[in-house]
C-alpha cells in the first residue's frame, strides 16, 4: 500500500511535544469564510469549540491588506480603525468574485468596493488590485483566499499545538464546480487538504446532532424523523435546505442558492440615499475611495442598527463640503431592497417545492447567518412557515463552522464514547450536470437534488447521416439553454460507425464518486452490436481552466451544428 | 451463472436480470438469506422480525457480493413496512456503507451498495413507484423494475456483449480511482481515516 504523502505522526513526534499526551491522529478543523467574516472550530474530544485569535474574537473579518508591500489578514492584522479597510489597500468579498468572469452581474456589482475591479466584459477573469503606495497592485481572489487561509492555519496550529493540513471548508450552494476547483486551488496554495461543504448542509449536520442528543438525553432512542428548513443567509449568499433528520443521519432532500446577501442590501441603501453614489465614484481616486468607504461604514451601521429600531439618523461628512444627513425608517429600508426579499421568497418555495415537503411537515426554521437578525428576513420565513418561533438552539453566526467541524470529526473517523459523533450527513447536487444536446438545449444526466456519490447515463443520437464525430459539452446549472449554463468541460467522440442519422447509440454516464469527483464516460455503437466502435471516452471534469463561456461560443462558431446530438426517443 | 461479477457494478438494475430468477446462490450466506431469493416473499417473511435484525442479515447478503435482492430485502423490512420504518432503515444502512464513514479499504464496494440502498429508498418511499414495484415483483419481474422506471425497454440487451464492456468500463474506473490510494484522486475522508488506522497500527507495534 503506498504510503500517504504526509503523516502526522512523525510529525508530532519531531515536535517534541509532552510524551505523555496521546498522540491523536489529525482531526480536520472546520472553517467558514464568508464573505464578510469568518471563523474557525475544532472537536476538542467532547464537542465543537470555536477558536480565538489575539484579540479574543472567534468571529473576525474577511479581508487582506497589502500595505507596505506584507500582505496580512483579518485574522492577525488589527485595524487601526475601521476605515484603514477601505483605505484601498484592503481586499474583501472575494468569495463574491472568486471563479467568476467579468461578465458576470456579481463582479459588475463588486465595482462599487472601495478597491480595483476592473471588466472588459469578454468573459475572462477581471482584474483585482489594491492600492498600495498609491499604486495599483495586482492580485487574485484565489491568492487573498490563500493568505487568509494560510493566517488562519497557522493561528489554529499554534493554538491546538498541532498541524494542520485537513480542513472542512464551507461554500455557498451555488457555486459551480469549476468555482469549486478555484476554492481547491487556494486551499492548495495554503497547504491545506479539503473537503468543500455547502453552508445549509453544515447547518443541518448541526440540527441532527443536537436533534441526536436531545433524543438520547429523553431516552427516545433515535426517535422519528424531523424536516427541517436551514436558511442561511450573509453578506455574499444566500442559501437554503431541507434536510430529513434522524437518528443522526441529515439527509438533504433539496438545496436552493443564489449570489444575494448583505452586500447587496448595503449597495441598493447606499445608491437610495446618494442616487449618484456610481458617477461620484467611477474615477477611483484615493479621495473618492475614502469617502466610498465612509459611506459604506456608515450605511452597514445603519442596517445593523435597523435590526433593533424602527429608524436610524444617518449623518456622515463626505468631504468636500458634501454631507449626507437623514433619517432612513425600517420600512424605506425594506421598500428599497424588496427584491432581495422576493428573491429570497423565492429560493425557499423553490427549496420546499424541489424537496416535495409540505408547511406541515417541517419540525423547525433554522434562520443563520449574518442576516439572520433582519426582522424582514424572520418574519418572511415564520409567515411561510406558518410558525410562531424559529429553531432557536444554536448560534447563528457559529452554526455553518460548527458543522463543519463536526463533519471533520466525523470523517477523520472519530469516536465519542458518548454517541456525539454517530452522525452522517448524506449530500445532494445542488445543480443539474447534463450535456448540450437537442439544438442548445440543457439536458440533464444527473439531475440536481440527486444524492451523492451517484451514477447515471442517458442515451443520445446523431443529428446526420454517416455523422461520425460528436461533440460533448458539459454544463453545469439550472436554465434550459445550454450556454446560461456553467460550462465544465468539452470533448469529442470520434469513429462512430455510419450509419442514418437516429440510429448510433452515443450512451453518456455521468459518475460522482465518493469525494465529489466528477468524471463523464461516453461510448458509440450501432443497436445490437456486441462491441463498441471505438475506445470508451473517460474524461475528468470539470477541463475548463478559466471558465471561459466563450469556449463554447467558439465551438459552435467553427463546427456549427455538425456534431450535434439528440437525445434518442424512446422506442414505446 | 452469467455475469454475477457485473451484478453490482452500477446502479442500473437492468444489468443485474438474469436469464432466470436466481433460485440458488452458492455463496449465500444462511437460509434466512436464502428465502430472499424467493420472488414472492410474503409467504416466506416473518414480518414481526425487528427492522434491525433483519437488517443485520441482509448487510452479510449485501457484502457477499453475489446475491440480488429486493429493495425490501435491501433495506431489511417486511413488505408492509411503514414508512417510517424505511425511512428509519434506510439512515441506518447510510450509517453503514455511505463512503463517508465505511472503512477506507472497503470504499468501492460500500459506495456501489450505497447507490444500491439509495434507489431501493427512493423507489420505496415515493407511494406511487412504491406501487408500481410491489405490482411488478408480483409479477416476478422486480428486478426489471429500474429498467421500466427508465422508460427503456433494454432488458433483452442486457445479455449483449455492450452491456458487460459498458458495465466493466465503470467499474474498472471506480477501482482505478480508488486503488491511487495516495493521490489526491482518493476520498478525503477515507485518507483521513486510513492515516488513522495507520497510526494505531503504529501505535500497536511499539
Amino acid at each position: 500500500m503506498a504510503e500517504p504523502i504526509y503523516t502526522v505522526a512523525s510529525d508530532s513526534e519531531t515536535t517534541g511535544e509532552d510524551r505523555s499526551a496521546p498522540i491523536f491522529p489529525e482531526i480536520a478543523v472546520g472553517i467558514d469564510i464568508g464573505t464578510s467574516q469568518c471563523s474557525i472550530a475544532f472537536w476538542n474530544g467532547s464537542q465543537v469549540e470555536l477558536l480565538k485569535n489575539t484579540r479574543n474574537q472567534k468571529i473576525m473579518r474577511s479581508y487582506v491588506t497589502f500595505k507596505d508591500d506584507t500582505p496580512s489578514g483579518g485574522v492577525i492584522n488589527e485595524l487601526s480603525h475601521e476605515y484603514d479597510m477601505l483605505s484601498g489597500a484592503a481586499i474583501f468579498n472575494m468569495k463574491r468574485l472568486i471563479g467568476r468572469v467579468d461578465t458576470d452581474p456579481v463582479v459588475h456589482a463588486s465595482k462599487s468596493l472601495p478597491f480595483l475591479v476592473q471588466t472588459l466584459d469578454i468573459g475572462v477573469r477581471p482584474f483585482v488590485a489594491a492600492l498600495v503606495n498609491n499604486v495599483w497592485r495586482s492580485t487574485t481572489p484565489e491568492e487573498v483566499l490563500a493568505i487568509f487561509l494560510v493566517e488562519l492555519k497557522m493561528m489554529a496550529e499554534h493554538q491546538l499545538k498541532r498541524p494542520i493540513r485537513n480542513v472542512v471548508l464551507t461554500i455557498p450552494v451555488s457555486f459551480s464546480r469549476f468555482q469549486l476547483t478555484r476554492v481547491e486551488r487556494a486551499c492548495a496554495m495554503a497547504g491545506l487538504q479539503v473537503r468543500l461543504m455547502p453552508e445549509p448542509t453544515a447547518v443541518a449536520l448541526l440540527y441532527a446532532q443536537q436533534q441526536q442528543q436531545q433524543a438520547v438525553h429523553e431516552n427516545m432512542g433515535s426517535g422519528s424523523e424531523k424536516i427541517a428548513l436551514i436558511f442561511n443567509m450573509g453578506a455574499g449568499y444566500c442559501d437554503v435546505a431541507v434536510s430529513a433528520t434522524g437518528g443522526g443521519v441529515s439527509q438533504i432532500k433539496a438545496l436552493a442558492g443564489s449570489p444575494i446577501g448583505g452586500e447587496d442590501l448595503l449597495q441598493n441603501t447606499m445608491k437610495y440615499l446618494l442616487p449618484n453614489v456610481e458617477s461620484i465614484f467611477s474615477h477611483r481616486g484615493i479621495d473618492e475611495i475614502r469617502r466610498m468607504g465612509l459611506l459604506r461604514v456608515a450605511t452597514q451601521d445603519a442596517i445593523h442598527k435597523l435590526s433593533f429600531q424602527s429608524s436610524v439618523q444617518i449623518d456622515v461628512n463626505l468631504g468636500n463640503g458634501s454631507k449626507l444627513c437623514k433619517v432612513l425608517s425600517r420600512e424605506e429600508f425594506e421598500m428599497v431592497n424588496s427584491e432581495v426579499f422576493e428573491k429570497c421568497k423565492n429560493l425557499v418555495n423553490q427549496c420546499l417545492h424541489d424537496a416535495r415537503v409540505g408547511i406541515d411537515d417541517l419540525s423547525d426554521v433554522v434562520v443563520v447567518g449574518g442576516c439572520s437578525n433582519i426582522p424582514k428576513i424572520r418574519s418572511l420565513l415564520m409567515q411561510k412557515s406558518k410558525k410562531k418561533a424559529l429553531y432557536e438552539g444554536m448560534n447563528p453566526l457559529e452554526a455553518a463552522v460548527s458543522g463543519a467541524a463536526l463533519e471533520g470529526a466525523v470523517a477523520s473517523g472519530i469516536a465519542d464514547p458518548f454517541g456525539s459523533l454517530d452522525l452522517l450527513s448524506i449530500q445532494a447536487t445542488p445543480l443539474a450536470i447534463g450535456i448540450r444536446a437537442d439544438g442548445n438545449s440543457f439536458i440533464p444526466i444527473i439531475p440536481k437534488n440527486t444524492t451523492m456519490p451517484a451514477r447515471k447515463e442517458l442515451v443520445f443520437t446523431t443529428v446526420k447521416d454517416n455523422q461520425s464525430e460528436a461533440l460533448i459539452v458539459v454544463y453545469e446549472g439550472e436554465e434550459t439553454r445550454a450556454e446560461e449554463n456553467h460550462l465544465l468541460g468539452y470533448f469529442k467522440i470520434i469513429g462512430i460507425p455510419p450509419a442514418p442519422k437516429g440510429l448510433p447509440e452515443i450512451t453518456i454516464c455521468m459518475d460522482i464518486d465518493s469525494s465529489n469527483m466528477l468524471r463523464v464516460l461516453a461510448g458509440a455503437r450501432l443497436p445490437g452490436a456486441h462491441h463498441p466502435a471505438t475506445p470508451f471516452m473517460e474524461v475528468k471534469m470539470p477541463t475548463v481552466d478559466d471558465g471561459h463561456g466563450w469556449c463554447a461560443e467558439a465551438l459552435h462558431g467553427k463546427y456549427g451544428a455538425a456534431m450535434d446530438l439528440v437525445s434518442l426517443q424512446k422506442k414505446s | 451463472m452469467r455475469g454475477y461479477g457485473l451484478a453490482l457494478s452500477g446502479t442500473d438494475s437492468r444489468c443485474f436480470v438474469p436469464a432466470m430468477p436466481p433460485i440458488f446462490s452458492p455463496r449465500r450466506a444462511s437460509p434466512s438469506v436464502g428465502n430472499s431469493q424467493v420472488l414472492f416473499p410474503k409467504s416466506t417473511r416473518n414480518p414481526s422480525l425487528c427492522v434491525r435484525a433483519k437488517a443485520a442479515v441482509v448487510n452479510e447478503a449485501l457484502v457477499s457480493d453475489a446475491v440480488e435482492i429486493s429493495f425490501y430485502d435491501l433495506l431489511g423490512i417486511p413488505e408492509s413496512g411503514s414508512m417510517a420504518e424505511i425511512k428509519q432503515a434506510y439512515k441506518q444502512m447510510a450509517l453503514k456503507y455511505h463512503p463517508d464513514v465505511s472503512p477506507p479499504d472497503r470504499i468501492e464496494e460500500y459506495t456501489r451498495k450505497f447507490i444500491k440502498v439509495q434507489e431501493a429508498y427512493e423507489t420505496l418511499s415515493d407511494p406511487r413507484m412504491r406501487a408500481l414495484y410491489d405490482r411488478d415483483m408480483l409479477g416476478g419481474l422486480h428486478l426489471a423494475f429500474s429498467a421500466r422506471r427508465r422508460g427503456n425497454n433494454e432488458e433483452m440487451e442486457v445479455k449483449s456483449g455492450w452491456k458487460s464492456l459498458w458495465q466493466d468500463q465503470l467499474s474498472g474506473l471506480r477501482r482505478r480511482s480508488m486503488n491511487k490510494d495516495s493521490g489526491a484522486s482518493m476520498s478525503w475522508g477515507a485518507r483521513m481515516r486510513r492515516q488513522r488506522d495507520e497510526l494505531n497500527d503504529d501505535e500497536d507495534e511499539v
